[in-house]
């Protein structure tokens, strides 16, 4: 397996570790007044949650397969990022319209929020699934 | 597998040339092995300049390389 497409399953397993059980903390909890501290200082625990995984996971690479992590990424690895990521653009655009143009006239400020987050989680998701996708399905430009 | 509209004959080549590995060849045209693998099982359509690098390295003309299945 490409190191890229490893690198890829792991921030995949790393987003859904860290973000799931918070969206669903996010979702029963009452986020308590403004500026939202607990939530807040939730994620951020997550974030490092998923830093950590990052981190430990790309050592257990380096160290199963050290040539394989030292090699750059390649014309393929380059083009199924970028299509990946442009794609996950276009995801992360209509998100913000939705959430921007449509929320505020019916939801108040901290659904907002959620949904901000949501979005940005759930595209960079998104974008890892479309990575994998295209390594397993293959890739023709 | 999404199978591509070329098709290639690097198996065949890299045997001709000593059984050459999907590693060498990798690097002498400065892909991952794994991207070979790809190429080979075409799942991966190379760039031109991939292309002719293969070619190059085995030291044929680009259509006795990859052939356009249509």
């Amino acid at each position: 397996m490409p190191h890229q497409e490893k690198s890829a399953w792991l921030a995949l397993a790393a987003m859904l570790a860290a973000y799931v059980p918070f969206f669903a903390y996010a979702a029963v909890s009452p986020p308590g007044p403004p500026p939202y501290l607990r939530v807040l200082a939730a994620l951020a625990a997550v974030s490092v949650l998923r830093l950590l995984i990052l981190g430990v996971g790309h050592l257990v690479f380096r160290a199963q397969s050290p040539q394989d992590a030292r090699a750059p990424a390649d014309e393929r690895d380059r083009a199924i990022a970028r299509r990946a990521a442009s794609i996950a653009y276009y995801l992360l655009m209509a998100a913000a319209l939705g959430i921007g143009c449509f929320m505020p006239f019916y939801t108040g400020g901290w659904d907002i929020v959620r949904a901000t987050l949501l979005a940005v989680v759930a595209v960079e998701i998104a974008r890892c699934v479309l990575i994998v996708v295209d390594y397993r399905r293959g890739w023709h430009g | 597998m999404a199978e591509g509209p070329i098709s290639n004959q690097i198996r065949t080549l890299r045997f001709l040339n000593g059984e050459m590995s999907q590693a060498e060849l990798g690097q002498r045209i400065g892909v991952t092995r794994q991207t070979i693998a790809a190429i080979e099982a075409g799942k991966y359509s190379p760039s031109l300049e991939a292309a002719f690098r293969i070619a190059q390295v085995f030291g044929k003309p680009l259509d006795e390389v990859f052939q356009w299945r249509g």
